[in-house]
């Protein structure tokens, strides 16, 4: 190649590379999204953590049409299985306000629940909403899943749906805040989920099994304290327990397991324990109590027959020998 | 030319037949570096519960001479499930492996470790003696 036609060849190529340049940096113009004309649903679940019979699943249904071709007039919640009492729709569309506070505006009339279905029917004119559904889950639908179908309908005739899940039912359920008090309310039925004091205890003797000891020992850790009837005296110090009260448990001592549904206000309290917790733990050679137990504590349990295994949690203790527990329960059988 | 590219030519393939011949750093059977370090005792020694806290009252009383580390756990401590951590003088490896929960509930036989220098020639055995706080 002659060096004349070289160069040629090098300021072509230049230009070239130049007009890309140019080109790829250009700014595209913007243009504004063209709504869709149909009527238009999107929902989403707001609660997380696994479904526990009796607790609410929370879901934000949004729908809406263009103003030009007519406005809301019904929205429908199916569930698969009825939900429970307190199952409801929002008849309020919600807005966050500067403050971060969600505003409801009221847009319908109260929901109406009927069998699986619940229903909001429109008595403002509005073309754009989101209501909020809770479903209260039933003892029914305890090991199974549900699933949620949301429809909105429009004054055009038009309808759309959308379903949610299938969410599987827990098969644990929970028991919170209950108050225990050394050498009082100090006995603890899991089958029963509840707390006995010595005289209900001896009346519910077969179902005690465990008992909440409180010691403040100068020279010792022994503290708060969960211990099986039948363990050791060592463990259960100047107690007499009541006639029959004598089954033993399988305890594991646990700390700083915050599980969310226990311990909602916990500031690190994003675990949550599920059945399959339950169905994986592996109590073989614990032993039948646990002392020196703190807030924040935790502790799996057990049952002698076999037939539940449980997680406590200390909510909250005191010097005064009190506490606050919350417990979640798996029956195995 | 010709010449300074065979002369590079050499001293490249000089340099990968040294780097290549020279000799590996040894490794024990368990992928760890054998060095030439002799220290072989225990440093320090914790017992942990199955919730992770220690369940130890006061620190432990490790004797380098008689091979035993000695340790008061808290009352109610459940000796069948605990978690040994032993620290060692630099490494050294501690045989057998601690896998996980330990049963100290036989407090007449005590547990016993052998920790293993760093070049592997020393041996030592620690019996952990375990007291329960009255």
């Amino acid at each position: 190649m002659q060096p004349r036609s070289k160069y040629i060849g090098y300021a072509f190529l230049l230009m070239i590379s130049l007009a890309f340049f140019t080109s790829s940096c250009k700014k595209d113009s913007y243009a504004l999204p063209v709504a869709s004309d149909k009527l238009q649903n999107q929902a989403i679940k707001r609660t997380l953590g696994p479904n526990i019979v009796g607790q609410q699943i929370e879901f934000a249904y949004a729908m809406a049409i263009l103003p030009t071709k007519g406005k809301l007039t019904s929205c429908v919640a199916e569930a698969s299985i009825a939900g429970a009492p307190g199952t409801y729709m929002e008849n309020r569309s919600f807005h966050t306000a500067q403050t971060g506070a969600d505003v409801g505006d009221s847009v319908g009339s109260p929901s109406v629940t009927s069998g699986t279905t619940t229903t909001v029917t429109y008595t403002v004119d509005t073309s754009a909403a989101t209501l909020r559904y809770y479903y209260v889950i039933p003892e029914e639908a305890r090991g199974k899943t549900v699933t949620i179908k949301f429809t909105a309908t429009s004054s055009d005739g038009e309808s759309v749906s959308t379903t949610m899940g299938p969410y599987t039912i827990a098969q644990m359920d929970m028991k919170l805040n209950m108050k225990v008090s050394n050498n009082n309310m100090m006995y603890i039925s899991i089958g029963d989920s509840t707390v006995y004091n010595a005289t209900d205890a001896a009346a519910h003797a077969a179902n005690i099994d465990l008992v909440y000891v409180y010691r403040n020992r100068p020279n010792s850790a022994f503290n708060h304290a969960l211990v099986a009837p039948a363990a050791d005296t060592q463990y259960l110090p100047g107690i007499i327990l009541p006639t029959g009260v004598n089954r033993t448990a399988k305890l594991l001592k646990t700390f700083n397991l915050q599980d969310h549904n226990l311990a909602p206000n916990e500031q690190y309290g994003g675990i949550f324990i599920d059945d399959i917790d339950f169905q994986k733990l592996d109590l073989a050679g614990a032993p039948n109590y646990a002392i020196n137990l703190k807030q924040d504590a935790g502790v799996w349990v057990e049952t002698a027959d076999g037939k539940y295994r449980a997680y406590i949690f200390f909510n909250s203790v005191s010097s005064s020998g009190t506490a606050v527990i919350s417990m979640k329960r798996y029956a195995l059988k | 030319m010709k010449k300074n590219i065979t002369i590079a030519l050499a001293i490249l393939l000089a340099t990968v037949t040294w780097t290549s011949c020279k000799k590996h750093a040894p490794v024990d059977e368990d992928g760890l570096l054998i060095t030439t370090r002799r220290d072989c005792y225990v440093s320090n020694f914790e017992l942990l519960g199955t919730d992770f806290v220690s369940v130890r009252v006061g620190a432990p009383v490790i004797d380098t001479t008689e091979q035993t580390v000695k340790v008061t756990v808290q009352f109610g401590a459940d000796l069948k499930n605990l978690y040994p951590q032993f620290t060692l003088a630099q490494d050294c490896k501690l045989d057998p492996k601690i896998t996980g929960l330990t049963d100290f509930s036989d407090t007449l036989n005590h547990k016993k470790w052998t920790v293993i220098s760093g070049d592997r020639n020393v041996k030592k055995t620690y019996s952990v003696i375990i007291s329960v706080q009255p």
